[in-house]
């Protein structure tokens, strides 16, 4: 992981309060995309000659959509190559949010492609489809392979659809995803031995090696020589296991030369213990401390079969990590005063951030919500710092017959009258980001300065 | 920061029908007759007649002006025909009456598949044709549309070059 940001002096810590939140990048990320698009559409403009007839409309259409498709499919590796200026500066979530809606247009797309250059072909050839589509793929050159891609593209895209993926579960999901790699290899060929655009030395072709060779080196460079290099360089393994409340266990982390890692409060890495039953599946949970020089820590819930397993793990076990990831952290400050809001073990990166964000006493306030009090982990540690930095800590747990605290406008305002001058950073499920949200906007915090993260697609 | 994530079926639908919309928009923006961008058949005007076995239609047509020589060379371009893969023009040589050479002014080459076709389909239809003087020929198998381009072209040639 390459360092985003030189640690500050100490000195300068309480005046970067009042320093302008570093600008996302978010906007001309997205604009360059379009722009990438709307330079594939000038291609085809460029080399299209008339449209004649019922034919040339299908076929145009469906070549279109083809050069879209190809772009898009692209565009969505790089996406998810883990790219430090998009993980950091856009927001981990932010980016697979990103890539799962360009995800679902990419099909569609695709679908359009094959239907109108299938039909178009058949109309202009005088013959049925279904006859005309195996011709296609059975005879033009690299379409056998463009076909398996194709469907191969459809079949990830069908069981990423939230219903099927829930059923299917996440590793399952995650694992068939990564064919996308191949089908994406596969679908490569027949558009440079087809694509009317991409063929011979031209712009198109110059683009297209460009493009994909952008993301093939993105993907090898951030997803494989870079936590290699990671995991080589810190050595991690489990510490410690600690029961932080029922269900919930703090993993302590050692590791060499962890200064370098560059983890920030706020930010998350993606774990693998390498142990029988785990080591296939990479998990990511925020460091639920700020980081020391030879120790990092996460926090973790027992929702699933891998996190309960967390419990059994055992002193020693090496670990794979990649990462740190994440945007929440003290760079979108743009305040000198902070609200952190949590909701459960979504306390874990605000735990980090209350022990590390720069504060004069009285400007920081953490408001943790949870089940029950049993459920507050970590409580003991947020009371400590609260003392020791004259920080607020308001809980709140679930009366006895079970019904939520509410967040509202006035509660809101009765903790902090000067809530509209706080940045907020809002951690925890999905309901209580969107009731905060919302309680948040009436309060008068602009939207952006409401923080969060949300791996909800 | 971002509001928060919302109703993505609703945004995807949304850019589909905008991509849709914007596709026609482009489709509708290009010529739609290829008289504009076909090249224009070259030749003048047919002013000598021809007479035989070249012209397969012209040959029942009464020469426009009598007693024209049938030993002159002359070259006439076919309609550019077009094709799934693209468009095929012709250029036909009649010499003293008879088809002495077809050369190719365009061919479909949008892809290494169209050239491969090309390459081995046209040699064998101007072998066929200039054996046959006619534009009778059966089309080669696996190039069916480059075939019928192919003849079409020169057919349209030597109905000019007939008069």
């Amino acid at each position: 992981m390459t360092v985003t940001t030189p640690p500050r002096p100490a000195a300068a810590r309480h005046s970067a309060a009042a320093r302008p939140g570093r600008r996302s990048p978010a906007a001309a990320v997205l604009a360059l995309c379009w722009a990438g698009a709307a330079a594939v559409v000038a291609l085809w403009w460029k080399d299209t000659g008339p449209v004649v007839g019922p034919a040339g409309w299908l076929i145009g259409g469906g070549r279109i959509a083809g050069l879209l498709t190809g772009y898009s499919c692209a565009l969505l590796i790089g996406l998810m190559a883990r790219i430090p200026a998009l993980e950091a500066g856009v927001g981990s979530d932010r980016v697979a949010r990103w890539h799962a809606m360009a995800g679902r247009y990419t099909i569609c797309l695709l679908t359009a492609h094959a239907v109108l250059i299938l039909w178009g072909y058949a109309v202009q050839a005088h013959t049925p489809v279904v006859g005309e589509s195996w011709t296609v793929a059975t005879t033009y050159p690299d379409m056998l392979k463009g076909t398996v891609g194709g469907l191969l593209l459809l079949t990830v895209g069908v069981l990423s659809v939230r219903a099927v993926r829930r059923r299917i579960g996440y590793e399952t999901w995650y694992h068939l995803h990564l064919l996308t790699y191949l089908a994406v290899f596969l679908a490569f060929w027949h558009q440079l031995a087809l694509g009317a655009d991409l063929r011979g030395g031209g712009a198109g072709r110059a683009y297209w090696y460009g493009l994909y060779g952008s993301a093939a080196a993105a993907v090898l460079w951030f997803r494989l020589l870079v936590p290699l290099r990671t995991n080589l360089r810190h050595g991690l393994r489990v510490r410690a296991v600690v029961q932080e409340a029922p269900g919930v266990v703090s993993v302590v982390i050692g590791g060499r030369r962890l200064p370098e890692l560059a983890a920030r409060p706020g930010q998350f890495l993606r774990w693998r213990f390498l142990t029988p039953g785990l080591w296939w599946t990479s998990s990511p949970y925020s460091l639920s401390a700020a980081p020391r020089p030879d120790l990092l820590r996460i926090t973790v819930k027992a929702v699933g079969g891998h996190s309960a397993a967390l419990a059994r793990l055992a002193p020693g076990t090496r670990i794979w990590a990649e990462g740190p990831y994440g945007a929440l952290t003290a760079d979108r400050r743009t305040r000198q005063k902070v609200l952190l809001l949590a909701g459960g073990v979504g306390v874990t990166p605000l735990r980090a951030l209350f022990e590390a964000l720069p504060a004069r006493p009285g400007d920081l306030t953490l408001i943790y919500r949870a089940r029950s009090a049993a459920d507050l982990a970590l409580r003991g540690e947020l009371e400590s710092i609260a003392h020791a930095r004259g920080a607020r800590l308001h809980l709140a747990v679930n009366s006895p017959d079970g019904r939520r605290p509410r967040l509202s406008v006035e509660g809101l305002r009765a903790a902090l009258p000067d809530i509209a001058q706080h940045d907020v950073y809002v951690c925890g499920p999905p309901g209580l980001l969107r009731e905060s949200y919302e309680a948040l906007r009436a309060a008068g915090v602009p939207a952006g300065r409401i923080h969060h993260e949300s791996f909800e697609l | 920061m971002s509001a928060l994530p919302s109703r993505p079926l609703r945004r995807v639908v949304i850019t589909s029908v905008s991509t849709v919309a914007g596709g026609l928009l482009l489709l509708s923006l290009k010529p739609h007759s290829t008289a504009g961008a076909a090249p224009l058949t070259t030749a003048p005007a047919p002013t000598a007649t021809s007479s035989g076995p070249a012209g397969s239609s012209g040959a029942a047509t009464a020469p426009p002006t009598g007693g024209g020589s049938t030993s002159g060379t002359r070259t006439v371009d076919g309609d550019a025909v077009q094709t799934r893969y693209g468009p095929v023009q012709l250029r036909v040589t009649v010499t003293g009456g008879r088809l002495t050479a077809v050369t190719a002014v365009q061919l479909p080459q949008s892809n290494p598949r169209d050239e491969e076709i090309s390459s081995f389909a046209v040699p064998q239809l101007t072998q066929e044709v200039l054996a046959a003087q006619s534009a009778r020929v059966d089309t080669v198998s696996g190039a069916t549309y480059t075939s019928e381009g192919y003849l079409r072209s020169l057919q349209s040639a030597l109905d000019k070059a007939g008069g």
